[in-house]
């Protein structure tokens, strides 16, 4: 009997023998019938201190010494207050952007056109400033609540094409991203350039449009308000009859439909708040960071907030923590950027680094990896 | 002999083709196999017969490679083997149809037996797939056209290509899960003539079943398994249906006909309903029937005669085309809305159960609740009560007997079949519902489980609801139906009082009338 071949790829034409890799240890897969709860969780904790392995060894072959990131991701940050502030500034955007992407994909609704919804949010924000509609006291309120509006009726189009017509929503939500974009572009290089510096962005908002300082170097009240959005969210998701069928219409949508859930409203009403989360993200960073609206204030939170959605498994909670880690990541990288010249891609390529980790945790939740001798 | 495992000329005939000894396989605390011996001979068809859970399947998904056995020993051909995947089970001749079909649907046949048969580059793949495709479907006489795209092929004819494919790989240990289950009596017996022509070229042919009088009329041997523990080897001449029954499932199960005592007036009245797929299919051409208060109407019929279209009109999933739909004391209902005609007190126990009666990936609880939370119990819009819910769940957990619930927090889609429609039901009777529509509420339920549905059914009647039971099982229909219509092409062709002859409505069923 001839012995062991192990040449994959060509298996089916060897000669049949159980014994092909019998001598040698090897890992074999394995279907789980189920894994509880906490090992779960215990397996993404794991795959995400793997990430983070991974990415110091990236770092460490950039030519930051390993020494140091200790220093820049963990000690810098929560020792020298202008940079939690830094990260808080950072954190309340994405976390409104990650509850953004939860609600979405909570009914199976990939809107990739989180940024569109950002842009037409802050164009809402900045119709309000600019127009100096409304008493100086509601001035803000009416900013934020214009933005979420502005959001939902950009959202408008793909839920509808959706809904109506089985148009793909993630191709429609990622391609009016570019059509929000350009129209963008279209104000703040026409009617809407700021006329004292004639630079493309807007005039800057007067002080009553502007998110109060909260007394902690520049962290404003957005801090306060995407906390709330996630208290809101929480109660809309796990706590509601709302969040109790959107479950249904996640896990199985047949059979939702089957039960009476009315599913397309929901789908519907999902989009809408997720648009206009978004939309209120553009009301954030604009009033909040930049006090006007710039041509780029919403480059890259799109990818940010799917991925805190992703990793927060569109947990209303684990988005905040994500949403800070995330503020974390985007802060040192700031700081590995000035003092050793590290490109800043490579804070995206640490954010694909843990994501891939954490998605590959799914797969060892679904299987079992054995060793076989 | 390693050639001989792959050979498909006949090996020697009896003697042993696949040996198992003393296979144990846990999950966790749960023992599945417990010391399992299990021998397949070279030429002969054995069944495997047990209920769900008795770990029939385990015992062949060790065989293909799925699972590895905690410990055991494991010979085929008479030389020991370690099967640690399904590449080494396809090595050694060993070839599984899988309940669920592994099929990509949107390519073609010949592609998905090219995508489990590689052979040098596509090209000559194809070339040579082709050929050996065409001579495999010659000797087992199966028709396939192996251009049309899987998702257009029906399921029979998706069973054939599974088939191919598995022998092309050179399977002469061919393991069958559940192969009838989605065929009618005629195309079964067909299929059965097919593999009894694999068994006298020397191949031997596992059969997964339920189905006793399959293992009685096609198996050569039959080995019962219950608990994790094979109970019996025999020959079909050794035992009966009682007996293999009561191996089965440990104590003895009769059911026995038992007629509605009071049919009322009719709730439920249905006329002239027609529909027409998406496809342009003329799928239901005039239905009319009524149900009475307190009686079961089986509808017997040949599936893909309309009934599932019936089923998703009467539901209110699809609106029909013409007719009307009256339910007592509420008027027209035609149209309505799922939610609104389950408010009215209609209840459907679906035939696609992980499809379309529950969410596997949500809690047993919350499968449980979803019913009642539509209804507007467990509290209001702005807040869920789990906790209640919980404690209704556990209680409809232990009034329908609903096994293997460990807790109310568990996924529904790890019960298994039998467990899985009974909480369905549970959920479904929790609204006293007074129409009730069940499709092929006992397909793929062992007959301890299919019994427990049956007496569900009953109870509900005897409560003066009208049940309308929709099923291919002429052993069914027989055993529950007050009144009995048959299905043919859209149309109820003939209505029967209960305990009619069967071969009569097997005429009306096939249209030899």
């Amino acid at each position: 009997m001839t012995e062991a071949q192990d040449l994959p790829g060509r298996a089916a034409a060897a000669p049949a023998t159980g014994r092909r890799r019998g001598r040698w240890p090897h890992l074999a897969l394995e279907v789980r019938q189920h894994m509880p709860g906490p090992q779960q969780a215990l397996m993404l904790g794991a795959s995400l201190v793997a990430g983070i392995a991974i990415s110091t060894l990236v770092l460490v072959a950039a030519g930051v010494p390993a020494g140091n990131l200790l220093d820049e991701f963990v000690i810098s940050i929560f020792t020298r207050p202008r940079n939690l502030a830094n990260v808080l500034v950072y954190t309340a955007p994405l976390v409104i952007v990650g509850l953004a992407a939860a609600v979405a994909f909570r009914a199976r609704f990939w809107n990739i056109g989180i940024e569109g919804q950002m842009i037409f949010g802050a164009i809402g924000a900045t119709l309000i400033a600019n127009h100096d509609i409304g008493p100086e006291g509601a001035r803000l309120y009416l900013m934020a609540a214009t933005a979420a509006f502005a959001g939902m009726v950009w959202m408008l189009v793909p839920a509808l094409l959706k809904l109506r017509l089985e148009v793909n929503e993630i191709i429609s939500t990622l391609l009016l991203n570019y059509v929000a974009f350009n129209f963008l572009l279209f104000l703040l290089y026409g009617p809407w350039k700021d006329p004292q510096s004639a630079f493309p962005h807007s005039k800057m908002y007067d002080a009553a449009e502007r998110l109060t300082r909260i007394g902690f170097f520049n962290v404003d009240t957005s801090i306060y308000l995407a906390f709330a959005l996630a208290v809101g969210c929480f109660l809309l998701l796990v706590v509601s009859r709302f969040g109790f069928l959107l479950n249904f219409v996640h896990a199985n949508p047949k059979m939702a439909r089957a039960m009476g859930v009315r599913v397309a409203v929901l789908v519907l009403s999902a989009a809408l708040v997720s648009a206009a989360l978004a939309g209120v993200a553009g009301f954030v960073i604009s009033a909040g960071i930049d006090n006007r609206m710039t041509q780029s204030f919403f480059v890259g939170y799109g990818f940010s907030g799917i991925l805190i959605g992703f990793l927060a498994r569109n947990n209303p909670v684990l988005v905040v923590f994500f949403a800070a880690l995330i503020a974390v990541l985007m802060v040192a990288g700031q700081g590995l950027q000035v003092f050793y010249q590290i490109p800043s891609s490579m804070v995206l390529l640490i954010q694909a680094i843990i994501v891939i980790c954490a998605a590959a945790s799914e797969f060892l939740i679904r299987y079992r990896l054995r060793l076989v001798r | 002999m390693s050639q001989a495992a792959r050979s498909r000329a006949p090996a020697e005939a009896g003697a042993p083709a696949l040996r198992m000894k003393g296979i144990t396989k846990t999950f966790g605390d749960f023992v599945a196999l417990d010391e399992v011996d299990f021998d397949l001979r070279n030429g002969e068809i054995h069944a495997l017969l047990g209920e769900n859970g008795a770990g029939k399947s385990t015992l062949m998904n060790v065989v293909a490679g799925l699972y590895a056995p905690d410990h055991g020993d494991i010979e085929v051909q008479g030389t020991p083997v370690r099967i640690s995947g399904p590449q080494d089970a396809r090595l050694l001749g060993i070839g599984m149809v899988h309940q669920h079909y592994k099929l990509v649907g949107g390519f073609t046949a010949l592609e998905n037996i090219m995508l489990f048969n590689p052979r040098g580059s596509f090209r000559q793949s194809r070339t040579a797939v082709r050929t050996a495709a065409a001579d495999a479907a010659d000797k087992l006489g199966f028709r396939v056209d192996l251009d049309a795209r899987m998702d257009r092929l029906s399921v029979p004819e998706q069973q054939r290509v599974e088939i191919m494919k598995i022998l092309i790989a050179g399977a002469s240990i061919i393991i069958l899960d559940e192969p009838t289950a989605v065929l009618t009596d005629a195309e079964a017996q067909k299929f059965f003539a097919a593999m009894r022509g694999l068994a006298e070229i020397g191949n031997s042919v596992v059969l997964v079943t339920h189905r006793l009088s399959e293992a009685l009329s096609y198996a050569d041997r039959i080995t019962v398994m219950r608990g994790g523990r094979r109970i019996r080897t025999a020959h079909p001449e050794e035992v009966d249906a009682d007996t293999l029954t009561e191996l089965i499932v440990g104590t003895r199960i009769v059911e026995k006909p038992a007629p509605s005592e009071h049919v009322g007036a009719p709730v439920l009245t249905v006329s002239g309903l027609e529909l027409t797929d998406a496809g342009g299919v003329v799928r239901l051409r005039g239905v009319t029937l009524d149900l009475h208060a307190g009686e079961i109407y089986c509808l017997a019929g040949i599936g893909g005669n309309g009934q599932t279209e019936l089923v998703e009109a009467l539901t209110g999933l699809v609106p029909p085309d013409a007719g009307r739909i009256d339910l007592a004391g509420h008027g027209k209902v035609t149209g309505l809305p799922p939610d609104r005609l389950r408010r009215l007190g209609l209840a459907c126990i679906p035939s696609d159960r992980q499809g379309q009666a529950l969410a596997g990936d949500l809690t047993v609880a919350e499968n449980f609740a979803i019913g009642g939370v539509l209804a507007g119990r467990f509290g209001g819009a702005l807040a869920v009560r789990r906790k209640p819910m919980a404690e209704a769940a556990a209680a409809a957990v232990r009034d329908f007997e609903v096994m293997g619930v460990r807790s109310a927090r568990q996924k529904a889609g790890l019960l298994s079949g039998g467990n899985a429609q009974k909480l369905v039901i549970a959920r479904e009777f929790s609204g006293a519902p007074s129409v009730i529509v069940a499709h092929s509420p006992s397909r793929g339920l062992d007959v301890r489980a299919a019994a427990a549905v049956h007496g569900h059914l009953r109870a509900a009647r005897d409560r003066k609801a009208a049940v309308l039971l929709i099923s291919e099982d002429l052993d069914e229909v027989l055993l529950l139906a007050d009144r009995i219509g048959v299905m043919r092409s859209g149309r109820i062709v003939a209505e029967f009082p209960g305990g009619t002859d069967r071969r009569t409505i097997g005429r009306a069923m096939v249209g030899h009338d």
